[in-house]
């Protein structure tokens, strides 16, 4: 059984890779490549897959998923200029895909118990997402 | 390297008529309802194109989002943008038959799109409406 929860967050990037040359970066990432940056709201949605605890009827505890969300992800990530402020955004570039794997990687660890994470699928706009199944 | 799927999505309006020749008028106006009238009608579709690969170490991408849009350009959205679908495909344009058909037209091309023919065309979605949606994966 799957359980999935959403949450939202604000940030900008920039869409460059230094071992491109200027005219490869605009043509890879188009208006993206804009050196000064943009923005997205972003959302998460989070799959978590295991069975129900026969006791209290969830795979997971909520509001300890939750925290981890906040305390891993929404933290890190809100409101911040992706390739100044998180790592490992100083060296490789915020596309959604390296977004949604980091995401992955920073919540991978804390999923415990008999639940698992299952994909990690990251809207940067509503007609591009990017889905990690590790 | 493990890998990701990436799922673009596009839009088109066009007009359609749902009717067999291989069935009587009363059969047409039982097995499709509103969607026989024979003036036709449209839809605002929308299509959901996932590929899936390997993140590209330099780029961070794992297509390249402009070969994409202009591959659904070319072969899916001007040919059906504000078309008789019935007139831009040879089979019945159902949900179904249009899922066969964008899939068929960008797998004819996508080895010679993508040079090294990854990534992976994994799923169209066609969504004719919210509650209307057909999925083809190979």
């Amino acid at each position: 059984m799957t359980i999935s929860k959403k949450v939202e967050f604000s940030a900008s990037h920039i869409c460059r890779s230094h071992e491109l040359s200027d005219a490869e970066n605009e043509r890879v990432y188009g208006a993206a490549a804009n050196p000064l940056g943009h923005g997205h709201n972003y959302e998460i949605e989070v799959a978590i897959e295991g069975e129900p605890d026969p006791v209290t009827g969830m795979i997971l505890d909520l509001k300890r998923l939750k925290e981890v969300l906040e305390d891993r992800v929404l933290s890190v990530y809100d409101h911040r200029l992706l390739n100044r402020e998180v790592e490992p955004f100083d060296r490789i570039v915020p596309t959604v895909e390296n977004i949604a794997i980091d995401i992955w990687n920073r919540l991978d660890p804390h999923i415990e118990g008999r639940a698992k994470l299952q994909s990690v699928r990251v809207y940067e706009t509503g007609d591009l997402f990017a889905e990690y199944r590790g | 390297m493990p890998e990701i799927g990436l799922t673009r999505r596009y839009r088109f309006t066009a007009s359609h008529r749902l009717h067999s020749p291989l069935l009587t008028d009363d059969q047409n106006r039982e097995m499709y309802g509103k969607c026989n009238n024979p003036h036709g009608h449209g839809h605002d579709y929308e299509v959901e194109l996932t590929v899936r690969g390997e993140v590209h170490p330099v780029t961070g991408r794992v297509v390249d989002i402009a070969t994409l849009d202009n591959l659904a350009e070319t072969r899916i959205l001007a040919p059906f943008r504000y078309r008789d679908l019935n007139k831009a495909m040879d089979t019945i344009p159902t949900t179904e038959n249009l899922g066969a058909e964008v899939n068929r037209r960008l797998r004819a091309v996508w080895a010679e799109t993508f040079a090294d023919g990854l990534p992976r065309l994994e799923k169209v979605r066609i969504r004719e409406t919210a509650r209307n949606i057909c999925d083809v994966t190979e």
